[in-house]
């Protein structure tokens, strides 16, 4: 394989992180590309020693998305976070995804259940005094604040349970990063 | 897909041995990959990836020094986290291996 090669699939296989990191990343093996023909290797047996670019590029771009998971807990990056996981191997995935689907759907659907009480909540309290003709306007107002009050509890523990899900998914991908997470490696010393 | 152990075993002490080199003065990427490489056989390119997160993880800090020839070189020098992390694992590694030499050995 030649310097080119090695360097073309790296670069894909790390698309989707930041160009600036994708930048740091390729200047590292081109410089290793450099020091290994200034010791007289030819491109060929650099790129032999330095191992599959694919399997590199995967093993960084799942760390990336972990450590971003860290960093920030957002839904894009939960999101990343998800696909670096899937993308570290296939069987291990096959084994989760019968576990992960349902997990997953069943939160969506608390979330929806969440909002959907929320919308219902605020338009009984606003329109319910002008349908419900005759009830007590204060009473309407009441049900339609609390039911708003309900769902917003109901949405704050669905987010809950699913940042609680998300940390144990990236614990399960910390432990099959076999490459960078050292199985040897304690629990918690580099944390 | 089973790893041999031996694999296994050289990515679990990879870390501490790039910890210990650096201990011993600082280095550029392919210096620490050829030593790595020629001591325990690793596929070179797995120390970039390595040194990506012990930076993340503040156990390493780069600088850029020049060079004789060419453009300038990124070395990497331990932090005092890194060395606080190397002696820990240092002594663990001691007496994890002396306690797995004793078994080999067959004392008893």
């Amino acid at each position: 394989m030649t310097r080119q090669i090695f360097m073309n699939r790296l670069r894909n296989g790390l698309a989707g992180l930041p160009p600036k990191a994708i930048d740091d990343i390729a200047a590292d093996y081109e410089t290793h590309f450099a020091d290994g023909a200034a010791a007289g290797r030819s491109e060929a047996e650099v790129a032999e020693a330095l191992g599959d670019p694919d399997r590199l590029a995967r093993e960084l771009r799942a760390e990336a998305g972990l450590k971003r998971w860290e960093a920030e807990r957002n839904p894009s990056a939960a999101a990343s976070a998800v696909f670096a996981v899937l993308g570290l191997g296939a069987i291990d995935v096959l084994v989760l995804l019968p576990i992960l689907l349902p997990i997953a759907g069943v939160l969506l659907a608390f979330f929806m259940i969440a909002v959907a009480l929320f919308t219902a909540g605020a338009v009984g309290m606003v329109a319910g005094p002008f349908w419900v003709l005759g009830a007590p306007v204060a009473a309407v107002v009441l049900i339609g604040l609390g039911t708003m009050a309900l769902s917003t509890c109901l949405g704050s523990i669905t987010a809950i349970v699913t940042i609680g899900f998300m940390n144990a998914l990236v614990w399960y991908g910390r432990l099959h990063l076999r490459l960078l997470k050292p199985a040897l490696e304690p629990q918690g010393m580099s944390a | 897909m089973v790893e041999p152990v031996q694999v296994q075993l050289k990515k679990g002490v990879l870390e501490l041995c790039v910890l210990a080199l650096l201990s011993r003065g600082d280095a550029y990427g392919y210096e620490i990959a050829s030593r790595l490489a020629k001591g325990i056989e690793m596929g070179e390119g797995t120390v970039y990836p390595l040194m990506r997160r012990m930076q993340a993880d503040g156990l390493v800090d780069t600088y850029l020094k020049e060079s004789t020839a060419g453009p300038p070189r990124k070395y990497y020098k331990l932090t005092a986290p890194g060395r606080a992390s190397f002696a820990a694992q240092k002594s663990e590694w001691s007496s994890f291996s002396a306690a797995v030499n004793a078994i080999l050995d067959g004392g008893q």
